[in-house]
């Protein structure tokens, strides 16, 4: 069985969700990471008005285009506006 | 980043070094702001450790290129922060005073909006007026 993707989750997507980790199974082939961005907003509901505000980061670089794929094992990341200082 | 205390002696040594003739810091604290749930008594800070890391690395490169510094202090807090901690410290170290004030600036202000590390508020919901207690077959002196 394909390993999950790892799916980390800061700030206002972390309280969306209730938690600060998901794991998400994928197909082997992997799936768009606008696709699989929609795919946990279907499944938590307050996270969708978050994402229109974030960026998405795969494996720690910022993904560049909706259609680029996260694979299986891939740590993928929901990055709300950010706040430091 | 760190769960421990900045110290901005520590910075100051850190930047010292042959040629810098001037050192600018910048140092960042933790307010009392009044908010929508009250007064602020602290800040937690989050931060995705790795792209922050990678990020500050490539401010410093930044830095170097644009102000010819000469060593760079990035620090930022991680974790719960009461009213008065130090959140974070920048520092630079030119040759002169201009570049070195210049750089503290860009550091600062491009960390802001481009590591990720966000922050969220815990505060102590404000006083409301107390309403007397009634006295039985008395009037409220109100």
């Amino acid at each position: 069985m394909a390993r999950p993707v790892t799916v980390l989750l800061f700030a206002g997507a972390r309280v969306a969700v209730g938690r600060s980790e998901l794991r998400w199974s994928v197909p082997p082939g992997g799936l768009a990471a606008g696709d699989l961005a929609r795919q946990i907003a279907a499944e938590y509901p307050r996270l969708a008005p978050i994402l229109r505000s974030s960026r998405l980061v795969r494996n720690g670089e910022y993904v560049r285009s909706a259609s680029e794929t996260v694979r299986p094992g891939d740590e993928f990341a929901i990055h709300p506006p950010y706040g430091g200082g | 980043m760190t769960d421990r205390p900045l110290s901005v002696a520590a910075a100051f040594r850190a930047l010292e070094g042959p040629g810098a003739g001037a050192v600018s810091i910048f140092v960042g604290r933790v307010r009392p702001d009044p908010g929508p749930a009250g007064r602020v008594v602290a800040l937690v800070y989050e931060a995705h450790r790795g792209p922050a890391l990678a990020r500050f690395r490539a401010l410093a490169r930044a830095a170097e290129r644009r102000f010819r510094t000469l060593r760079v202090v990035i620090w930022h807090r991680s974790g719960r922060l009461r009213v008065g901690e130090i959140s974070v410290i920048v520092g630079t170290a030119c040759a002169h005073r201009a570049p070195a004030f210049a750089a503290a600036r860009f550091l600062i202000e491009d960390l802001k909006v481009t590591v990720p590390i966000w922050k969220s508020e815990r505060a102590r919901p404000g006083r409301r007026p107390r309403r007397r207690p009634a006295r039985p077959g008395g009037r409220s002196a109100g």
